[in-house]
């Protein structure tokens, strides 16, 4: 079992890519820093679409809010 | 052109074949199949360039992204050129555009991801937890799975 030690996030805005010049496509990237029980850390990184990451966020707040019953 | 390639039938199941290779991915879609499947009476060196034509015509539309007003603005000017397409054709590309423009732009959005994407998540809330390397206990704790991988693959 590991243990987040960082969450950084950062939306961002495809704008032109070799197979699509107009993209346009927002996304949301984010970079976990997880440590093991010796103290490394090692980082995660990953990519959301728009509707993903509002999923995502959805779930940390039932997170939050079971937590608060307990 | 030979009569076959002007008419406006073949044309629709041509721009899908054309989509699904190269938008959706998928292979073995030759040009000998689409060819023989939707223009038999048709050789293939005939056959070759107006393939290429109506594949460029398909990209330059999904690379821009065109809106309906883009749309007949190109289509337009694509009839009056020399060795363009006819205003059936460009009838048919333009119905073929507004329903398959939403499925083609996710397509090409996926292709363009390529970091790891979110797969799947799961959590857990633990009431009480108490563990050697941690001097709190009665702290109610979240777990969390998060299954990270290659976008656009399932």
């Amino acid at each position: 079992m590991k243990m987040l030690v960082d969450f950084q996030w950062k939306l961002g805005m495809a704008v032109s890519s070799d197979s699509c010049r107009s993209l346009k496509y927002p996304y949301v990237a984010v970079l976990l820093k997880v440590a093991d029980h010796s103290g490394q850390v090692k980082n995660k990184s990953f990519e959301m679409t728009i509707p993903q990451f509002q999923n995502f966020y959805r779930q940390f707040k039932e997170i939050a809010a079971v937590i608060e019953t307990v | 052109m030979a009569g076959e390639l002007e008419g406006s039938k073949a044309l629709s199941g041509l721009l899908s074949g054309l989509a699904q290779e190269a938008f959706h991915g998928h292979q073995g879609i030759t040009e000998e199949l689409l060819r023989s499947q939707l223009y038999p009476e048709v050789s293939l060196e005939e056959f070759r360039p107006f393939l290429a034509k109506m594949r460029g015509i398909l990209k330059s539309i999904a690379s821009a992204d065109m809106d309906f007003n883009q749309l007949e603005a190109f289509l337009t000017a694509q009839t009056k050129k020399q060795g363009g397409i006819t205003s059936d054709q460009a009838a048919v590309i333009s119905k073929f555009w507004k329903s398959h423009k939403t499925k083609i732009r996710e397509s090409l959005m996926n292709q363009s991801r390529w970091d790891s994407g979110l797969r799947g998540l799961s959590w857990r809330v633990d009431g009480k937890s108490q563990s050697r390397h941690s001097p709190q206990i009665h702290t109610p704790v979240a777990i969390m799975e998060l299954e990270i991988g290659k976008s656009g693959q399932h």
